[in-house]
């Protein structure tokens, strides 16, 4: 208890030193970082899974074509879910002389699980938490203009006249997809046997709903492998959650990148500010050796003093990084098409975990030296206590980043790699280093002789003297450069990728079931109002039946045999050309003529993911049963194509030739300008079999994400460059000492103020321009394994290495020449007295 | 050696044979030779050499900072040959205080703080105001929240004597003190140096190239080429 107490007033003593401080703001900024980032992610996490089970109806969704028992329902409710029983099933319904094919979904009085309907029901559009009550139907607008309906009208549905009381905005669980392209009319489940429609052969989808924690799921594992095996298909929302696809996950990943940069950073800062601690309390342990102190006693005290430090830093940080994450969101709110739960608790957890693992892995080997110094120190100044192997500083700070990587990361494999490829580099950039410093030294030598020259000369000695301090300096810089460089670098290519892939005339409509001789009318009402359009692509509905002449459940990998792909009819289209934004990554695209058939198959190209999963490659057979009859592709290239276009894309591509017998309409995507709104009115009109799709709230939503992560990347990033600043403030500080010594030898020896500046100043420009290079090449090649992970294109970056030597040249000059302006000023007496020497 | 006698509690420092060699090299060289001393309790010694005659050497061996190459030595009758290096510093705590030629400060603390510092490391309440008696006795009350740099050479001496005596020790070891002093603020230093010593009964070996402070002390020995001599008598206690 006794050395607890000490250790605290040691450091409030303590508090008065630069390299304490510097220790404080690296800690400080690392867990502010990584708290931040946490928080922001896992209440965005958390917030996408919420409006995931949304758009999926519940957290899991069961669905078959019979009625579900209440047996399994009291063993959903038993495991602590609430349930909502919905079926889904298309048939026509009229109003008069009008017929319209219409997607019912009639739903009971538990709906919606999530979220609200948004519904017009005469007095504006409303949020209501529950479906249309018995004897009531609500439907979308689009069918009320098909029929030609209002509110107050009745509808016929089956046998069972329904009054309209609601125009649908938008339903909480509405996925966008192809499925339900019939116009939607909703009803309540007490009128669904009224309606008559429910006969033997119906084609009818009984989906139970249930919400709940993901323990109340997962407590039913063993079952819900039961009911799949009996052909029931299971969505749990966090394995089928619709994604936003790559951008968000590559953000998340930069995020986490970024984070991991600014511990890294702040790891060094306090490699280096602990260095100098320790040089500073040598005097302190030797004396308190001398009063009695033991070995352990020393240990404990300084371990404590640190500890509390890492522990004030870590609190401290955490709330500056919730305050951070709060103030992204605030600023952000408008932008947010979440809405997000409150902060959770373990970012706490992880940014204190931080502070301590950055401490004990990049403070304490160095601290190690504190307890082996000899009390003899009092009396012989020079007893110095052997300072700890670099090699084992480096392998401990490594060790303990790369369990950090792990951790941040979850990927053992990556966590390794990235650490070896880091050791690697380590130990070339100290060869290089040594190289670089004495190349610069050779070429300082060769200067002409003169006022400015004689600086430079002097500053590069000052270097050279200190070799092995310097080049620990340049390999400190030089990473601190690179991880501000990548997150830079990263930033601005992700936000280039995000802005070319979603451009401002990313279509936002679909139009779909356009027949072929609806097709020249259709494509001339596009060409006219909008400003892109992604051409028309025929489609073909054809179901997988065989795979090289044998049933597909035979030949897919076992995990995939529930897969949508074989359950439902897939779209096929045929084309002579590679779709835009397709790229090819097996095999060959088929050319123009490729329609001949090899041994009776026509040469298909397959979307790679789904070979992928379905365990397809180059050669393979499919066999597709459309209608009544058969064709069979064989498998000449796999495609990878963004999702995330909002272009039609297709899994199977033939060749023109194959399909054109077949029925077929065709499918196209636009964009239209908001005043052009009149030719929706009029396509529909003219063309009422045409489906139009509005895309537009899933374009803002991918955007409104996007652009949030893109001001959270640029927050983080700020945190970054004050961590890198923080490492320079503390490299600097630990080496002030030294520095200010050899210029009171200097002043003592009759060199002027002007000179020392000078001096100073070429010794810190030089050491800054050498780190920048050997920053820029680190950079570089940290960024081709990054830009791959992030699935980003990678590219030289001619501005980097142009930039970043004199911006470091620049950066260590300034912090360095500012800093050192106290010693400059201080009598040589003074700064002599300093290290002990008068 | 009168002093081979009976009363172990009167006996504070004993050594005997005492010897250190230092490897230079290929070269072995000898510092100090079979050298025989001790102190008793409330003596006051001073050990006087020229420069590099191993003063401080043979200081770091008395006061347990360091190991002989050859020879036995005792603190308090306990041997030091058979303690570790954390059982000699468990021995020094609270008993033996220091004063070092360059004083010794930690620069960061003020002189409170300084003077607090061996008191912290024992199990005591009084820390405080036994540091703040201790200021005052060397005349330095008003400036307890003064760092060392705002303090003249004298002033920090000062409270190093005063962070030498705070732990009421039985022995006190000084190593130069006056050696960055003035001769006034040297005098001064000295005069308080014995007059607290005397008040506290507490045993003094004082190293210094000094005579004339030298032989202010109960005994004073020359060392030369690696042995004690004795220079003066006073109280009839020999080598």
């Amino acid at each position: 208890m006794k050395l607890i107490g000490l250790s605290l007033k040691g450091l409030r003593r303590d508090l008065r030193a630069a390299d304490v401080r510097a220790l404080f703001v690296a800690l400080m900024l690392a867990v502010a970082a990584t708290t931040m980032i946490g928080f922001f992610l896992d209440r965005l996490d958390r917030g996408l899974t919420r409006q995931a089970g949304q758009l999926l109806g519940g957290d899991l969704v069961l669905e078959q074509g019979r009625p579900f028992d209440g047996e399994l329902r009291q063993a959903l409710r038993d495991a602590g879910l609430r349930l909502s029983d919905q079926v889904d099933l298309v048939s026509m319904v009229s109003q008069a002389d009008a017929f319209q094919p219409a997607g019912l979904k009639v739903v009971d009085d538990h709906y919606p699980l999530y979220g609200r309907v948004r519904v017009d029901r005469g007095n504006g559009i409303e949020a209501l938490d529950h479906g249309p009550r018995p004897g009531h139907a609500w439907i979308a607008p689009r069918l009320a203009q098909l029929l030609d309906v209002k509110l107050g009208d009745s509808v016929q549905v089956g046998t069972l006249a329904l009054t309209i009381s609601g125009l649908i905005d938008r339903e909480p669980d509405q996925q966008a997809g192809f499925a339900g392209l019939t116009p939607r009319i909703m009803l309540n489940l007490a009128d669904l046997d009224a309606t008559g429609l429910v006969r033997p052969g119906s084609r009818i989808e009984y989906e139970l709903l249930a919400a709940g924690p993901s323990a109340a799921v997962d407590s039913l594992s063993g079952r819900l492998d039961e009911l799949r095996d009996a052909g029931v298909e299971v969505r749990d929302v966090r394995v089928d959650r619709p994604s936003l696809g790559r951008s968000l996950e590559r953000a998340q990943k930069y995020l986490s990148l970024a984070g991991l940069a600014a511990v890294l950073l702040a790891g060094v800062a306090v490699a280096m500010a602990t260095r100098r601690y320790v040089d500073r309390h040598l005097d302190t342990a030797a004396l308190l050796r001398c009063f009695g102190a033991s070995q352990r006693q020393l240990g404990q005290l300084f371990a404590w003093q640190l500890g509390w430090l890492g522990l004030a830093a870590a609190v401290i940080g955490a709330l500056l990084g919730l305050a951070g994450q709060a103030a992204l969101l605030a600023l952000l709110v408008r932008f947010l098409p979440l809405e997000l739960p409150p902060p959770g608790w373990l970012p706490w957890l992880m940014g204190i975990l931080t502070a301590l693992a950055v401490l004990i892995g990049f403070a304490g080997p160095t601290l190690l030296r504190l307890r082996r110094v000899s009390a003899l120190k009092v009396l012989r100044r020079e007893l110095d206590p052997i300072p700890v192997a670099g090699w084992l500083v480096v392998a401990v700070a490594s060790l303990v980043f790369g369990a950090l990587l792990w951790l941040y990361s979850g990927d053992a494999l990556l966590s390794l790699g990235t650490l070896l490829g880091g050791l690697v580099a380590l130990v070339v950039l100290w060869g290089v280093g040594q190289l670089l410093l004495s190349l610069l030294l050779g070429v300082l030598a060769r200067l002409p002789q003169g006022n400015g020259g004689h600086a430079w000369r002097l500053g590069g000695r000052q270097l050279a003297r200190r070799r092995q301090a310097s080049l620990g300096q340049l390999l400190a810089f030089a990473v601190t450069f690179a991880a501000m460089a990548i997150i830079v670098l990263v930033r601005g290519d992700l936000l280039t990728t995000w802005q070319a892939q979603l451009p401002a005339n990313t279509p936002n409509y679909f139009a779909i079931n356009i027949q072929p001789q609806e097709r020249d009318g259709v494509e001339t009402l596009i060409e006219e109002a909008a400003d892109s359009a992604s051409g028309l692509y025929p489609m073909v509905r054809g179901r997988l039946t065989a795979i090289d002449g044998r049933p597909p459940s035979e030949m897919v990998p076992e995990e995939h045999r529930n897969d949508g792909a074989l359950r439902r009819d897939l779209n096929l289209t045929w084309r002579g050309s590679l779709p835009q934004g397709n790229r090819i990554t097996a095999g060959e695209w088929f050319g123009a003529g490729a329609s001949q058939t090899i041994d009776g198959a026509v040469p298909i190209s397959v979307e790679e993911e789904l070979a992928d999963r379905l365990g397809l490659s180059l050669g393979d057979r499919l066999t597709f049963t459309i209608g009544s009859d058969t064709v069979t592709g064989e498998i000449t290239s796999l495609r990878h194509l963004d999702w995330e276009s909002f272009q039609p894309n297709f899994f199977i591509i033939f060749p023109p030739g194959a399909l054109e017998g077949f029925g077929h309409s065709y499918i196209t995507s636009f964009h239209l300008p908001d005043a052009s709104n009149a030719m929706l009115g009029e396509m529909v009109r003219q063309y009422p079999g045409v489906s139009i799709l509005n895309v537009e709230a899933l374009l803002e939503q991918v955007r409104g994400i996007l652009g949030q992560v893109t001001r959270a990347v640029e927050f983080v990033l700020g945190f970054v460059l004050l961590a890198g600043v923080s490492v320079l403030y503390a490299a600097l500080t630990a080496s002030r000492p030294a520095r200010a010594h050899e210029g009171a030898l200097l002043r003592v020896f009759g060199a002027g103020d002007r000179m020392l500046s000078r001096m100073q100043w070429a010794e810190f420009a030089l050491l800054g321009f050498a780190s920048g290079l050997l920053g820029a090449v680190l950079a570089e090649l940290a960024a081709v394994g990054i830009y791959a992970w992030l699935g980003l294109t990678p590219r030289l970056h001619w501005l980097l290495w142009a930039t970043m030597p004199p911006v470091g040249a620049l950066a260590i000059g300034i912090i360095g020449f500012t800093l050192s302006r106290g010693t400059r000023r201080q009598a040589p007496m003074a700064s002599l007295r300093l290290l002990g020497e008068t | 050696m009168s002093h081979s006698s009976e009363n172990q509690q009167a006996r504070i420092l004993h050594a005997s044979g005492l010897g250190k060699r230092v490897k230079n090299g290929e070269r072995e060289l000898v510092i100090l030779e079979a050298l025989s001393l001790h102190v008793d309790r409330g003596e006051s010694v001073a050990i006087v050499g020229s420069s590099g005659a191993g003063k401080s050497t043979l200081l770091g061996l008395l006061a347990g900072l360091d190991m002989p190459s050859s020879g036995e030595l005792e603190m308090f009758g306990q041997s030091l040959r058979a303690l570790d290096e954390d059982g000699r510093a468990a021995l020094r705590a609270g008993r033996v205080g220091f004063v070092f030629q360059n004083f010794q400060l930690l620069p960061t603390l003020t002189a409170m703080e300084n003077v607090m510092l061996p008191l912290e490391l024992s199990p005591r309440q009084d820390v405080t105001a036994k540091s703040r008696q201790w200021l005052e006795r060397v005349g330095l009350g008003g400036r307890l929240d003064h760092l060392p740099k705002q303090l003249s050479g004298g002033e920090q001496q000062r409270v190093a004597v005063a962070r030498a005596f705070v732990t009421e020790p039985d022995l006190v070891f000084a190593d130069e003190p006056t050696g960055n002093l003035d001769e006034t603020t040297g005098k001064r230093i000295i005069d308080l140096l014995f007059e607290l010593n005397r008040e506290a009964g507490t045993t003094l070996v004082l190293v210094t190239h000094d005579l004339a402070l030298a032989r202010r002390c109960d005994r004073c020995l020359q060392l030369e080429g690696g042995a004690l001599h004795a220079i003066e008598r006073r109280t009839g206690v020999g080598v």
